[in-house]
């Protein structure tokens, strides 16, 4: 089990969607049941592979991969649940697409970064990236949904037939979803800026970078959010707008995922 | 097999006609004693808004019941003339019957292609023949038969996939917009058929309330105390439109009640949160189709619906080849298996005599040979005896099915029974 690397569980997410979109034209149970098992497969693998290596979230390549997983939980729970929706169909491809990422970003800096934090710090540091983690997933949840719903928007003024093509969640769920999933990730981004600010303004941190593209992809970020849920309760902006705002938003946490880490210097040990 | 279903349907009578031929429960129950006393027959009154059959089996090869008589038989009870009735009723015999009633089961003769109603009507029907004792071992066989090839046909093939009601098309569309409705403000906006109509399938979906608004007040009302809701008057249109998540319009208005200028400036701006589904369903229409975005406003007139209805007729249609498939093959299964069923008691007693004679010269010869034969030996000339009879049997027992497949098994069952002097 030692040798489980990336592209297995990268491939058998990849064959889940594969089979999903098979499902599209064949509608046969075996199809989704052998897709559900490669995703499960898929699933375990990358969660081993997670438990093995224990990349540290910190680093571009960990932070994508630990949003992947929790994608990847999302995808196979959300399987389960919406039997007769294309689930899978939404949500893989962002699996597979943060995954990818993670396989360029591999070589790069996965094994290269450390962090300049002193130890009384380090408590302070990993709330700071857990709860910056649990932001970018909330982020890439509603980017699923607002995905979706645009997909869906389009359906109905296209006004195609309701029980045609592929089986969606409603208008009212996604936009639901999507906003429960920024409700969620905007207080916990806020928290974690802080205390990224925080440990930055400290004496201790070695080189801080205020302008770096990390810091303020984050800062942009925190400001898209507010932007949108000022549009949400106060303009009352079309679910439209709002879905093409969040998947702005999801640009820029992937922007921030990849950019080095402030707190991070190259070639030294912690 | 001695079946007949005679009838009349949408193709062959007029609406009028078959509503002076349609049965009520009363009638059905009396007309059902009646020929099944008359004639000595099995059978079975299936009547629905688009067809009268008559399925009747039994009374021997030569049972008389034909269309003459049928029509005969429906003019007495219905107090027509049997001349106006003849020249609208088909007849399919036999084989044709079985593949009758398999096509009409499985709404393959339907006014609609694929329609789910058809099949309970046709179980209903059965069921009060069975109640009445007017089925027998043919039509019993038959009808289970048939029932099961129409759920074939709906579980196999695409056949019922999709809705052809202008309502449950319309229901579908606002199950794409919204997830609960518990939570929701149905607006009907007139109250005319369709709404009422329309209504019933929106109300399945249970929501919070329901306005009714007209331009007469009093039938608003009306309509609202039917259906559990609430009047609006007429002139608070505009605020109740504000309120609601899903309209349903079906006045009789020459110009439409919302242009678009209108509910951009006194219906929008009241509006805050969620999407509006508009279902306009009157003709003339009574919304400006400029106010459909999908998103904010998703409006859907009767046009759209009927597309819709269209889309799911012409798709139903790409079924019909795999559909007749089954009913072929069942067709076959079906009157293969009761001519076997039938010549299986000639079978079993030529069996039971070829072995008696096999019996009576194979013991005296191992009589014969006693103390002669080791026990190998003596098995091999059983065997070689068994062999003996399967080979000289084989013959007739085939030719006893194949006769019964094409239909002349009773000839065949004769000549068996004088062949080899069996008892009738």
């Amino acid at each position: 089990m030692q040798n489980v690397t990336l592209a297995c569980f990268g491939l058998s997410y990849l064959l889940a969607l594969l089979l999903e979109l098979a499902r599209l034209k064949w509608p046969k149970p075996g199809l989704r049941t052998t897709g559900l098992i490669l995703g499960g497969a898929g699933l375990f693998a990358h969660s081993w592979f997670l438990a093995v290596h224990q990349p540290s979230p910190a680093t571009a390549y960990g932070a994508l991969l630990a949003v992947a997983w929790v994608l990847g939980i999302f995808y196979l729970y959300g399987s389960l649940h919406h039997a007769k929706r294309a689930w899978a169909i939404f949500v893989l491809p962002f699996v597979l697409a943060l995954v990818g990422l993670a396989f360029v970003l591999v070589s790069t800096d996965a094994d290269a970064q450390s962090f300049a934090l002193e130890s009384g710090q380090r408590f302070w540091g990993a709330a700071h990236g857990i709860l910056i983690l649990l932001a970018s997933v909330g982020v890439c949840v509603g980017a699923i949904a607002s995905v979706m719903y645009l997909i869906q928007a389009r359906r109905l003024r296209k006004k195609l037939n309701p029980l045609g093509g592929v089986k969606m969640l409603s208008l009212e769920r996604l936009e639901s979803m999507n906003r429960r999933a920024i409700n969620a990730a905007f207080p916990l981004l806020s928290v974690g800026l802080l205390i990224g600010v925080l440990l930055l303004k400290s004496e201790n941190v070695i080189t801080p970078d205020w302008f770096s593209l990390k810091v303020l992809g984050t800062v942009g970020i925190w400001i898209v959010f507010l932007v949108l849920l000022y549009m949400r309760y106060a303009v009352h902006l079309p679910g439209r707008r709002l879905a093409m705002l969040t998947i702005f938003s999801l640009v820029l946490v992937v922007a921030v995922l990849i950019a080095d880490h402030s707190f991070a210097r190259r070639g030294e040990s912690p | 097999m001695n079946l007949r279903v005679i009838g009349c349907n949408f193709r062959t009578a007029a609406v009028e006609l078959r509503e002076k031929l349609a049965f009520d429960d009363a009638k059905r129950e009396r007309a059902l004693l009646e020929l099944s006393a008359r004639y000595g027959c099995e059978c079975v009154l299936l009547s629905t808004c688009n067809r009268v059959e008559l399925t009747v089996a039994g009374g021997g090869e030569d049972f008389p019941f034909d269309t003459a008589m049928a029509a005969e038989f429906l003019g007495e009870i219905h107090g027509l003339y049997a001349a106006d009735i003849r020249p609208l009723l088909y007849e399919h015999a036999k084989e044709a019957g079985v593949k009758h009633l398999a096509r009409v089961t499985g709404s393959l003769d339907s006014l609609i292609v694929g329609e789910g109603q058809i099949a309970g009507q046709v179980k209903d029907a059965f069921e009060a023949a069975r109640r009445l004792g007017t089925t027998g071992p043919l039509l019993n066989t038959l009808f289970h038969h048939t029932l099961r090839v129409a759920k074939r046909i709906r579980t196999e093939t695409g056949i019922a996939s999709g809705h052809v009601s202008v309502s449950s098309v319309a229901v579908d569309y606002v199950k794409q917009v919204f997830d609960t409705f518990h939570d929701k403000t149905v607006l009907i906006i007139g109250a005319g058929k369709m709404a009422r109509l329309t209504l019933k399938h929106l109300q399945s979906l249970k929501p919070r309330q329901i306005l009714v608004t007209n331009r007469s007040l009093s039938k608003a009302i009306e309509v609202a105390d039917a259906c559990g809701g609430m009047p609006v008057p007429w002139q608070e249109l505009d605020d109740a439109l504000a309120k609601a998540d899903i309209a349903l319009s079906t006045t009789g208005a020459p110009e439409p009640i919302m242009p678009r200028k209108r509910f951009v400036e006194k219906v929008q701006p009241k509006r805050h949160m969620g999407t509006l589904v508009v279902l306009d369903i009157a003709v003339p229409r009574d919304f400006d189709p400029a106010i459909h975005d999908g998103d904010r406003v998703c409006l859907f007139n009767i046009d759209d619906l009927m597309r819709i209805r269209e889309q799911t007729i012409a798709q139903r249609q790409k079924y019909l080849a795999p559909a007749e498939a089954i009913v072929n093959a069942e067709v076959k299964k079906f009157t293969d298996e009761w001519n076997r069923r039938k010549s299986g008691p000639m079978i079993q007693q030529l069996r039971q005599e070829v072995d008696k004679v096999r019996a009576a010269v194979l013991e005296p010869l191992l009589g014969k040979l006693n103390g002669k034969l080791t026990p190998a030996e003596k098995e091999s000339i059983e065997a070689a005896f068994r062999l003996f009879q399967n080979k000289l049997l084989h013959g007739p027992i085939s030719a006893l099915n194949d006769a019964g497949i094409e239909g002349e098994s009773r000839r065949m069952l004769e000549a068996v029974q004088k062949l080899f002097g069996l008892k009738g």
